[in-house]
């Protein structure tokens, strides 16, 4: 089996407070994994500094991506080798369509796996299934990035431009919060579909609603920048049972 | 006491007799009374509180001459960026000041869309141009704009008879060139749009090459009744040109003047748009986008008068400033007291690319009157690191990143212009 991803003793600063204070994590290629955790824990950090966001200062560990360290690398290049991110608050960009946007993403790419950029047209037939199985209108495609999307549109966009680009770890912070039930079904058979031996999944999440549908290998417990607690999906309904407190405390 | 003479003082004194329309007496005498008006207050210094951030001293420095006219032998394929490319559309264009005859087109205009030289119409029907010559501005010119006034040797007449419908654009391109001294033209053009009549109106100046030249244009715009103009601005001279460029706009009852400008191009450039809304329901759209980078300076000034009850005026102008480039924004909206129900927008976003760019950005409202509606919003942002992160996090470079949000960002004015292919034309133009 290969290791896709491999955190060792991270710990984070963000703007001179400690965030993250030793986060252990190894994800094996074709792996789903959970993270729970109350508010404030640290798990957007965890995910938003692996996709490369500025800002954060690591002043201890380690993260290898395939084997490769990954911290040097610049946004677009962990994009290009593969990583996605979710974002929890998708990104408004008035002026740039989502398919102008989606498509300069995917021609970046081919470009890089040496491969002839698609036209408009071709992109266009290229992801109206996509577009489609997630019940994204024809226009949202033609509308500013994300403009006056509503919640659910925005999170189905996120998962829309993550069928586009299948990368080979797909991070998605709470991709099922502001999604209807029959949205989250719909979001969830999307997840599903991209499940395979190869690509591992990282899942933040508030609810094990989602994990009933993506059943995930593993479910991880953030609190206080450290992960507290590592068990099967099992733990998820644990967790909705018992809330946090018990573990307060825990992982120190 | 300002004891050393003007500059092109001598320039004058050469050349007032061999100006067109030397031998009409109103002509000669509007012209005398330009240059006195110019002697006095000569070009603007930055004492005045409207030059306060653009001095120009460079350009009285430099010493730039007339040109003397001549038949410079230009490739038409030259041309092809500099145009539009459509056979349909009729077109003049002016090389170093001068009409090129070879390069213009006014062949199958339509009946009542007239376009000449306004120095051939000056000489064959001074009676139709005189109005537009004489009419006296509501407000002072600034000295250069006098200096035009008294100097001009030629420019473009556009006229759309009474209730004519002109479907495509005519061009109007003012070209400099290379030569072995540096040169200043004085276009002065003049455009009226006849009652109930509607036109459309591309007016670009451009540089072949790299050279220095100076630009000291006048652009005069009449609307009368229920008259429509479209009017599309573009300078994209050569980064060592001097621009200076007055254009006045009087609209009468039931106008509409539209008007989207271009400032791309110059060392060191002014815009200067003065409109007068001097009839009931006469209303303007005007927008634009400015660009500044290296070393350039751009300043945009507009004056809006509502001079007529029920008169609505719109601005929205963005700035774009890279480099250490330098772009100075400022909106004047004037209502008199006597004025009624009329509604002013005035929105300038600016972006800036660099800690070392800068603008200078400011509304002027002078409201008289308390039966009006007014707005104005300025804004000055750089590139939102969360959406060029968000990007970036699609494996989009950096640098093709940044150019999607600055074209994002352009977008917004450049998207209004119509039809596609003059759209698809400007954006070519853009470096970004
Ligand atoms: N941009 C920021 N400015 C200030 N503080 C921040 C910022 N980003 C994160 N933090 C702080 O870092 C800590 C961890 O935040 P993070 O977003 O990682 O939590 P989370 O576990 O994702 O919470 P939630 O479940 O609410 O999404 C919080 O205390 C938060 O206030
Ligand atoms: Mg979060």
């Amino acid at each position: 089996m290969n290791t896709m991803l491999e955190i060792k003793e991270l710990c984070v600063d963000f703007n001179d407070k400690n965030i993250l204070r030793g986060v252990n994590l190894t994800i094996q290629a074709g792996e789903v994994h959970a993270i729970m955790g109350p508010n404030g824990s640290g798990k957007s950090t965890l995910v938003n500094l692996l996709a490369g966001r500025a800002g954060y200062q690591v002043t201890a560990g380690q993260v290898l991506f395939q084997g490769e360290d990954l911290l040097p690398m610049q946004p677009e290049e962990r994009a290009k080798a593969g990583i996605f991110l979710g974002f929890q608050y998708p990104v408004e960009i008035p002026g740039i369509s989502n398919a102008l946007f989606m498509k300069t993403a995917l021609n970046a790419q081919r470009r890089h796996q040496h491969l002839a950029e698609m036209e408009a047209m071709d992109f266009r037939s290229h992801t109206r299934k996509m577009a489609k199985s997630l019940g994204l209108e024809d226009g949202l495609l033609l509308r500013p990035v994300n403009v006056g999307f509503s919640g659910g549109e925005k999170k189905r966009n996120e998962l829309f431009q993550m069928m586009i680009l299948q990368p080979c770890l797909a991070i998605l912070d709470e991709i099922d919060s502001g999604l209807d039930i029959d949205a989250l079904v719909t979001v969830a058979s999307g997840i599903n579909a991209l499940r395979t031996p190869q690509r591992s999944i990282l899942m933040v999440t508030h609810y094990q609603r989602l994990l009933n549908d993506v059943v995930p290998d593993r479910v991880h417990v953030m609190m206080d920048g450290r992960i507290v607690l590592t068990g099967s999906k099992d733990l998820a309904m644990e967790l909705e049972e018992k809330g946090y407190g018990w573990l307060a405390g825990a992982g120190q | 006491m300002n004891t050393e003479p003007n500059p092109y003082e001598t320039e004058w004194i050469a050349r007032q007799n061999s100006l067109p329309g030397e031998a009409i007496p109103w002509m000669r005498r509007l012209r005398q009374e330009a240059m006195e008006r110019y002697r006095a207050s000569g070009f603007p210094t930055t004492r005045l509180e409207d030059w306060k951030y653009t001095s120009l001293k460079p350009i009285l420095q430099k010493g730039f001459h007339f040109p003397e006219p001549s038949c410079i032998g230009l490739d038409p394929s030259d041309l092809d960026a500099l145009l539009i490319d459509r056979r349909d559309m009729p077109r003049l264009v002016f090389v170093n000041g001068t009409l090129s005859r070879p390069l213009s087109n006014w062949q199958q205009l339509p009946q009542g869309v007239e376009i000449a030289s306004l120095a051939t119409r000056l000489a064959e029907y001074p009676e139709q141009v005189e109005p537009c010559l004489r009419a006296r501005p509501t407000t002072p010119d600034h000295g250069f704009a006098e200096l035009n006034r008294a100097l001009w040797r030629d420019g473009a007449f556009v006229c759309f008879r009474q209730e004519t419908r002109m479907p495509i654009p005519v061009q109007l391109l003012f070209l400099s060139l290379p030569s072995s001294v540096p040169v200043i033209t004085q276009p002065h053009t003049v455009i009226l749009v006849e009652a109930g009549a509607e036109g459309q109106i591309i007016e670009s100046y451009a540089t072949l090459g790299d050279c220095d030249h100076f630009t000291n244009g006048l652009t005069t715009i009449f609307l009368q009744h229920g008259a429509r103009l479209n009017h599309l601005l573009v300078q994209n001279e050569s980064h060592a040109a001097y621009h200076l460029a007055t254009m006045r706009v009087q609209q009468e009852s039931a106008s509409r003047f539209v008007s989207q400008a271009f400032s791309f191009g110059g060392r060191l450039t002014r815009q200067d748009i003065h409109l007068q809304l001097g009839g009931e329901e006469a209303e303007c759209d005007l927008d634009g986008l400015f660009v500044a980078t290296g070393r350039q300076h751009t300043d945009f000034h507009t004056w809006i008068r509502h001079d007529a009850s029920h008169t609505t005026s719109r601005q929205h102008y963005k700035g774009i400033l890279d480099g250490h480039g330098r772009g100075v924004f400022n909106g004047a909206v004037l209502v008199p007291q006597s004025v009624r129900e009329t509604q002013s927008a005035q929105v300038n976003n600016n972006l800036l690319l660099t800690n070392t760019a800068e603008i200078d950005t400011k509304p002027q409202l002078e409201i008289f009157s308390n039966a009006v509606q007014c707005t104005h919003g300025a804004t000055v942002g750089n590139l939102d690191p969360v959406a060029l992160f968000y990007l970036r996090s699609r494996g989009v470079d950096q640098e093709e990143a940044r150019r999607l949000l600055i074209k994002a960002f352009a977008g917004e004015i450049l998207d209004r212009i119509q039809p596609q292919s003059v759209r698809a034309w400007l954006e070519n133009r853009l470096a970004f």
